[in-house]
């Protein structure tokens, strides 16, 4: 009796478990086709599991890393934005671009002074630097 | 409405499933150990709670979170790392606090120690959807 009670609230539990990973799938879904329709920024096609691709200089290639850990949820993983905008073919210098990643910009894009040094920084130009024109 | 406010609501409701999951394991754990005692049963029925409020944060961390992203459940980066414990930690949550509801207050022992192995994995799981989450905002 007291086993039958325990199998039956397990699978009772299994399945709620599902309805709610499925629940939190389909409104992320739902969610994201409405950041698509009302945003004007494209975002990423890449799949989540793409690799690094093209083979690229040293500097380049450690900017690339630190652009995927902290920079791509919001870009894109290819940077051609997301919740941030494109950073392909930026018309701004090198010393804004420092500054806003050391600054960020309020109530959109946080600071990240603390989390990246000059050289990381430094490497982070270079890499949106070889970002090849939209 | 600016989009920073779910945001900074998903900061706030975060801290309530990361507590109250290891809390509830622990204090299930303790009733566990002390099954003879008559505090066992106080201690499991804190438990039980402590997983229900735990899961209720969850799921307000789950919505605002989503919301925040605009349906990113995924991500790039460190914010994958986040997502790769977060939504095994919010499934066993729920899984765990529906059987705990159905179980009674103090299932039986064998059914106890599974449970207990199960809570432990969750309040790891959530744990470390903890620390990606706050090396995404804080990093080192």
């Amino acid at each position: 009796m007291k086993l039958s009670r325990d199998t039956g609230a397990l699978g009772a539990a299994a399945l709620a478990a599902a309805a709610a990973l499925g629940g939190a799938a389909v409104f992320a879904g739902v969610l994201r086709a409405h950041a698509a329709r009302t945003s004007h920024q494209r975002p990423s096609t890449e799949p989540w599991w793409a690799c690094p691709s093209s083979p690229s200089p040293a500097l380049v290639a450690r900017g690339r890393t630190l652009f995927l850990n902290s920079c791509a949820h919001c870009h894109g993983i290819d940077a051609l934005g997301d919740e941030g905008p494109d950073l392909h073919n930026l018309q701004v210098s090198d010393r804004y671009i420092a500054r806003t990643i050391t600054q960020g910009i309020k109530g959109e894009m946080p600071s990240f002074a603390k989390k990246h040094s000059a050289a990381d920084i430094s490497a982070l130009i270079a890499y949106v630097r070889s970002l090849p024109p939209g | 409405m600016s989009e920073l406010v779910w945001a900074k609501l998903h900061g706030a409701v975060v801290h309530f499933p990361v507590a109250l999951s290891l809390c509830s394991a622990a204090l299930d754990a303790a009733g566990f150990l002390l099954a003879a005692q008559p505090v066992a049963r106080e201690l499991h029925r804190c438990g039980r709670f402590a997983l229900l409020a735990g899961t209720l944060g969850s799921i307000g961390a789950v919505i605002s979170g989503l919301l925040m992203t605009r349906g990113g459940w995924f991500g790039h980066g460190l914010l994958r790392w986040h997502h790769v414990f977060a939504w095994p930690a919010f499934g066993l949550l729920v899984g765990l606090s529906i059987w705990r509801v159905l179980a009674g207050v103090q299932p039986g022992r064998r059914a106890l120690g599974c449970y207990l192995v199960c809570a432990w994995l969750a309040a790891g799981l959530v744990a470390a959807t903890g620390y990606w989450g706050g090396e995404l905002f804080l990093g080192s």
